[in-house]
């Protein structure tokens, strides 16, 4: 490549001579640098593309390649599982260290196969569904490959099923890992414990201090806030894709559709389906399938054939029997059909129950009761039977959708959730709440939590603070002042000071009045700097005001802030405005004739709690606080859209209408209430509903006046006489 | 022109050169410079090639089916609810207790117990009919520990109450008992079968108790982050920005102006560190709840009090102790709306609860019975949101849309229709007028008459557009809040036969009703007050400038609160009720008011000044039943509840337009405004 460059360098004398090839010369020419030029940018990009199909190489390997591991007879096996296990004495928390967005990290040991003396493997190296369950987690954010950062360390040893495997020497295996150190933040995941004749309820693998996800935990063998219950894959339903049904009555109201009961249970379900009749299908297996046929897929009762797990669709109940094994396949099925399992077996830790509420989605029958099953199911309400469907519909989308697809897109699905349930347990204060395991989205969608929940009624004694947004109107500003310094309960003063060009007035200048005053000078003239929560409001109750409101009297306001103190987590304000839904324009219209009703009040004068501030400033969703800056107008609609959304309540409109002189026009002076206003007030109301994707607000026909108020009773007696004056 | 050609050839061919060579040198470069270590995405578990070769873990047909003898778990000496408690005893009834009587001479707090017992409606005197048997076990020093009781049948459905942990030496095996203990060690405790009770200070009231400390929803500006435990049972609170110091004990050698301050009985705090063991920690836990200050469990290793239902991580942290630095971290970056939400529900958590022994034991006795109930239940919402599972009666319904309280959470709205329940008491008259203005609300969906007089029921009523119904009922005056089944909508209207009132007024107060579907909506008002000259309570129907209960003669309320005041009510203040009758209406707004904690809605009454005489109790032409305000009936139901519920309120709520002066051709509800 060099020496073409000398050649080309000494090239241009040559070319006036070659005059009649010299066009062929110069696209030879442009072909070579072209193609110089190709190669250079392929180089540029050619090493990476050849590490990462190395990396490529690496992964696309076949399980039967991994590297073998010897295990000698004699190598050291863990202690038994520790019963009094608990997270703070057998986890190791340093290990966690701290992480800002409060995540652990996991890691996966590489998989080996390990075999012992003789070369006879100590168990299948790996299971499909270990496979992906390990895959899942490899894709979740708690993955890491970095054994030196991970807080808890899962091994590739597949110990799902324990038929499959030989105890000691996998107990062996895990005992050579190289961060064993006694089990501790190993989390091993085992579906089917036990082996004849016993079936204890957890592995019986010697795994010490290892944390185990285990399907068919018993109350002896679960560890209360340290083992999690999982449920047991079922291969099944897996494969069938079965539609979605939505809640209502079914054609069979109780079924009982697994295979190899025990004899004594078989008779007990039989029973109940002679004393039931029609409404209990009772199903086993086939006997007489002609070859060919997947025996797995189907059931019969009596000569009669059924599709499974199809015909668990057909049923509102299904009954989820013990085997010799406490956890059972059999509930997967059910709940991916949408049926309501109905679970016997007594002491069985149901899956994820540390955080799935299980009485919203499933009946549990003692063992004791089973012939009393149908009459306790037929004791249950339709709405609440419904109410389960629903529930159960929500758990298979949510959390145990056992689908291959599920294990894999790791969005949702069971090899999530142990990350997640440990994880709350570390970091308890980002754990998530009760209500977004168990609620279906639909509630989620229509509820509201009020954040000031607590029925209160504030003590008078704390006074509100009064936060006057001013421009230049410094006359108006100093008569509102005084008259807002009558006020018995007010506590103190504050104006905000929202011209940068002029300094406020000086101190002597200011009205002297009882309570402190201070002045907040912002740094741009912005609305949304009404709403910011200063660090001088001390009390809970703010009262804001614009410079112009001086016909309301001290009565009025210390009324106000007696209904405020009755509804803390409402606006109280005076005047009332109404939004209306334009049918012609199909769109929302801003009203401020006299109407019969209210749904938002202005802030040119209103009681609210000072928290509504810390909601406007950080948490008001979209772009609305931009777009009321940038437009200077509607902050009120977006305090009275924000705390109706918020809260679910109306607001509360106080005494009679009074004529305000403009009170809307605060930001633009002089600018009369017009059409031009009104258009755009209705243009913030569409805007502010599209942003929140509902129409918060609420509307009531009432507003608060004093008990006695226009009572024929003696005004020198009323608390609040100076009330709707003109 | 030629030669400008060539030149720009070359130029451009030079450049290309020029390009060809930067790029190429960077290559060579590169190349001869050995890889840097480039920071490279973290490897994945592998994507096997044979992935889809993979031998599934199970095989369908290979799971057991035929287990020798019939499967059961084993029991190995410890119990659990399915298998120790028998549940057949508690058919019908429901949950019912009987007590042993003690055998010698009983403490305070004993009889406390015995007695919240004993007002219970799960109450029995008799040992056979009982389903659930009780014993207390108190403390060793008073001499009071228990013997082995006559029906204690190897312990099955017996729980042993011991408010104290330090309590009896076993004196007899447990057996199949269950424990109620005062926090129980994780290690000895059974989920599911035992219960888990708070540690209760000796002075803890039977009744009422005192309400939580928490006056305002925020945390007070300048308050302490952290409150800390003190040796001698005070707590002390350490500035927001020495937060971690007060741990290593540092601070203490440097107590900056306002840093440490003592507080000798409850934390003024954000957060409440807690630490230790129990019975300490238990009892803090306790003092934190009811100051509002958000406990911090550090590695508790007692069990939570009620854990069963009550979801404290939305009212406490429990945290690592190890991690401790990272938890104070934490706190302080804690944002406003989470620290606003614990500390709301730690004060619901202790009204509804843990502020008296007697809700301490129905809350045990509650727990068990929703354990027997299985299916029908409290769901969790119920046990965790106001007014809390005690108020909230699982037997009236287990869907929480049902109830007037939690129609926000479940984005429900109470439904658009009223019945109106028209109590006709010692007059006799039919209120045929009364009728037809109720009948004319376009919200009205059924009116029920509650004869409740000697005379025969008069075969004709008058024609109403919607279904009318009489019922004959007893004599007594709370036969008018028992919830009849005929009664199909949430919303009640209770009128007397004497009450007069317009469609429009039952209109508004119905719309009005709807914003507030949990509390009263009445017309006619009385207030409370504190009498000094007789040292008790007095109330007076006299019209003031506040009220703080509305009379039931004509009020709007919930349909759940005839059930609440049926089954929940003591049935001593139910005779009271029956005895005194005016007592009935204070009975009432007691019971709503220690629900909602909030004061009742007043709307107009237009005919105030003509016909109010009559309605208000003491009133020229009373009959027998309507007597002057007795305050020895609001005194003795006060002392009955252990405590003042009323809440006084200084609005009305009138229509929007209510003697506004505008045209009243424009206002909907014109005439409430008739003189």
């Amino acid at each position: 490549m060099c020496a073409s460059v000398k050649y080309n360098i000494r090239g241009p004398a040559l070319i006036p001579r070659m005059k009649t090839k010299h066009r062929i010369y110069y696209i030879t020419l442009f072909s070579i640098v072209l193609l110089g030029l190709i190669a250079t940018g392929m180089f540029q990009f050619w090493p990476h593309s050849i590490e990462s199909s190395n990396d490529w190489n690496v992964e696309k390997r076949s399980v039967r390649d991994v590297p073998v591991v010897r295990l000698p007879a004699d190598s050291p096996i863990p202690e038994r599982g520790d019963l009094s296990c608990r997270m703070h004495t057998c986890f190791d928390v340093y290990r966690c260290g701290f992480n800002p967005k409060n995540k652990i990290k996991v890691y996966i040991y590489a998989l080996k196969k390990y075999v012992d003396d003789f070369g006879v493997p100590v168990s299948n190296t790996i299971s499909r569904e270990y496979n992906e369950l390990l895959t899942a987690i490899s894709d979740s954010d708690y993955y890491t490959d970095d054994i030196s950062r991970a807080c808890l360390f899962v091994p590739s040893i597949d110990v799902l099923n324990q038929n499959t495997l030989r105890i000691k020497e996998t107990a062996q295996a895990l005992a050579q890992l190289s961060r064993w150190d006694r089990g501790t933040n190993h989390l091993l995941f085992n579906m089917l414990p036990g082996g004849p004749p016993d079936y204890n309820t957890a592995l019986d693998v010697p795994r010490d201090r290892a944390l185990l996800a285990g399907g068919g935990f018993s109350t002896w063998t679960y560890r209360q806030g340290y083992d999690v219950s999982i449920p047991v894959y079922s291969p099944l339903s897996a494969e069938v894709d079965l539609p979605e049904k939505g809640p209502g009555p079914r054609r069979y109201f109780l079924l009982s559709s697994q295979v190899g009961l025990h004899p004594e249970y078989r008779e007990d379900v039989e029973a109940l389906q002679v004393k039931h009749g029609e409404s209990v299908l009772v199903l086993d297996k086939c006997t007489n399938l002609s070859e060919g046929v997947l025996s797995v897929r189907k059931r019969c009762h009596k000569h009669q054939v059924f599709d499974y797990p199809q015909v668990l669709q057909e049923a509102t109940f299904c009954v989820v029997l013990r085997g010799a094994q406490l956890g059972q396949a059999v509930l997967s099925d059910v709940l991916q059909a949408g049926c309501v399992p109905v679970v016997i077996a007594d002491s069985y830790i149901l899956p994820f129950s540390e955080v799935l509420d299980w009485k919203r989605a499933s009946v549990v029958v003692p063992e004791e009761k089973m012939s009393d099953v149908y009459s306790i199911l037929q004791s249950i309400p339709q709405r609440q039977i419904e109410e389960m469907q629903r529930q159960v519909r929500a758990r298979r989308e949510n959390w145990l959708a056992w689908g291959s697809q599920a294990w894999v897109t790791q969005k949702t699905g069971p090899s999530r959730n142990q990350p997640l349930i440990i994880n709350d347990r570390i970091y308890p204060y980002a754990a998530i709440s009760y209500e977004e395991w168990n609620d279906p989205p639909a509630v989620k969608w229509g509820s509201v939590s009020n954040p000031l929940f607590l029925p209160l009624i504030p003590p008078q004694s704390q006074g509100f603070t009064a936060i006057v947004l001013t421009y230049d109107r410094v006359e108006s500003l100093f008569r509102v002042i005084t008259e807002v310094s009558k006020v018995p309960s007010l506590s103190k003063l504050l104006v905000v000071w929202n011209n940068q060009n002029k300094n406020p007035p000086e101190d002597s200048l200011w009205p002297k009045i009882r309570v402190p005053l201070k002045v907040v000078r912002t740094a741009e003239n912005k609305l949304s700097n009404r709403f910011f929560p200063y660090d001088e409001i001390e009390t809970e109750a703010v009262l804001a005001i614009d410079d112009d409101i001086i016909m309301l009297t001290s009565d009025e306001l210390q009324f106000g802030y007696e209904v405020w103190r009755e509804f803390p987590d409402r606006l109280v304000g005076y005047p009332g405005r109404l939004h209306l839904w334009d049918h012609e324009m199909n769109k929302w219209k801003y009203e401020s004739e006299w109407t019969n009703e209210v749904s938002m009040v202005l802030t040119g004068a209103a009681f609210y709690h000072k928290y509504f501030n810390y909601l406007y400033t950080y948490k008001m969703p979209g772009d609305i606080k931009n777009w009321v800056d940038a437009h200077m107008n509607c902050e009120d609609i977006a305090m009275n859209f924000l705390v109706a959304n918020v809260t679910g309540k109306a607001v509360i409109k106080v005494t009679p209408r009074k004529k305000f002189k403009c009170p809307e026009c605060t930001a633009i002076d002089g600018l009369s209430l017009d059409q031009t206003h009104m258009v755009e007030r209705s243009e913030c109301i569409n805007k502010f509903a599209s942003v929140f994707g509902t129409m918060p607000l609420k509307v009531v026909e009432h507003r608060a006046d004093p008990v006695l108020y226009k009572d024929d009773f003696p005004e020198k007696l009323k608390s609040f006489p100076n009330i709707g004056s003109l | 022109m030629q030669s400008w050609r060539r030149k720009s050839v070359w130029l451009a061919l030079s450049a290309s050169w020029l390009l060809l060579v930067l790029l190429g040198g960077f290559s060579l470069l590169r190349l001869a410079l050995p890889p840097r270590p480039r920071p490279r995405a973290p490897q994945g578990w592998p994507r096997w090639l044979d992935a889809d070769l993979l031998q599934s873990f199970s095989q369908p047909g290979e799971l057991p089916e035929d287990a020798a003898q019939p499967p059961r778990a084993p029991h190995g000496g410890s119990c659990n609810w399915g298998s120790c408690f028998d549940t057949s005893k508690c058919r019908g009834d429901g949950l019912k207790v009987f007590v042993y009587p003690a055998a010698g001479p009983i403490s305070e707090t004993h009889r406390k117990i015995l007695a919240s017992i004993e007002d219970s409606r799960f109450h029995t005197f008799s040992p056979a009919g009982a389903c659930l048997l009780l014993l207390l076990s108190l403390d060793a020093q008073t001499g009071e520990c228990s013997s082995m009781p006559l029906q204690w049948n190897r312990g099955r459905n017996h729980l042993v109450l011991r408010l104290h942990p330090a309590s009896c030496p076993r004196t007899f095996q447990l057996g199949q008992a269950m424990v109620a203990e005062a926090s129980p060690t994780v290690d000895s405790f059974r989920a599911g079968f035992d219960v888990a009770l708070p540690f209760l200070p000796e002075a803890h009231p039977l009744r009422g108790g005192a309400p939580g400390q928490l006056r305002q929803h925020s945390p007070q500006r300048g308050v302490a982050l952290l409150a800390l435990e003190e040796e001698r049972g005070g707590w002390r609170t350490a500035g927001s920005n020495s937060s971690a110091c007060p741990w290593d004990g540092r601070c203490e050698q440097d107590p900056g102006p306002g840093q440490t301050q003592r507080w000798e009985m409850l934390p003024n705090a954000t957060f409440c560190l807690i630490s230790g063991h129990r019975p300490q920690a238990a009892s803090r836990f306790l003092q934190a709840l009811q100051a509002g200050c958000i406990p911090v469990l550090l590695s508790p290793r007692w069990e939570l009090p009620f854990s069963e239902v009550i979801d404290w991580t939305k009212a406490a942290i429990i945290a690592d102790e190890r991690l401790l630095l990272q938890v104070l971290a934490a706190l302080q970056e804690m944002s406003p709306a989470q620290v606003l939400a614990l500390r709301q529900q730690t004060q619901f958590l202790w009204d509804a609860y843990f502020s008296s022994v007697e809700k301490v034991i129905h809350t045990t006795l509650e727990v068990i019975q929703d354990r027997i109930f299985g299916t029908s239940a409290h769901p969790s919402l119920l046990w965790n949101s106001p007014p809390g599972a005690l108020l909230a009666l699982s037997t009236f319904s287990t869907s929480p849309q049902d109830f007037p309280f939690y129609h926000l959470q479940q984005g429900s709205r109470p439904e658009g229709r009223f019945s109106a329940l028209i109590w006709v008491g010692a007059s006799g008259q039919p209120p045929l007028k009364l009728i037809q203005a109720v009948a004319g609300s376009q919200h009205c969906a059924q009116i029920l008459v509650l004869w409740s007089n000697e005379r025969p029921l008069p075969s004709r009523w008058t024609e109403t557009a919607v279904p009318l119904t009489v019922i004959d009922g007893c004599r007594k005056v709370s036969d008018r809040f028992f919830p009849y089944s005929t009664i199909r909508t949430d919303a009640i209207l209770s009128l007397d036969a004497r009450s007069s009132l317009s469609t429009s007024e039952v209109d508004f107060a119905f719309v009005v009703w709807q914003s507030f579907p949990e509390r009263m909506v009445g017309f006619l008002t009385s207030s409370h007050f504190w009498d000094e000259a007789h040292g008790g309570w007095g109330y007076t129907a006299e019209r003031t400038n506040e009220f703080s209960m509305v009379l039931t003669m004509a009020a709007f309320y919930h349909r759940y609160y005839h059930t609440l005041f049926t089954h929940s009510l003591p049935k001593a203040l139910r005779t009271l009720a029956d005895e005194a009758p005016t007592c009935v209406d204070v009975l009432m707004n007691f019971l709503v008011a220690a629900v909602t904690k909030l004061p009742p809605i007043k709307v107009p009454y237009g005919k105030q000044r003509q016909e109010a005489a009559p309605l208000v109790p003491g009133g020229p032409d009373t009959g027998p039943k309507l007597q002057a305000p007795d305050p020895n009936c609001i005194n003795q139901i006060a002392a009955a509840f252990g405590h003042m519920p009323l809440r006084s309120s200084r609005l009305r709520l009138d229509p929007v337009l209510f003697k506004d002066p505008v045209s009243v051709q424009r206002k909907k509800y014109r005439s409430l405004e008739k003189p």
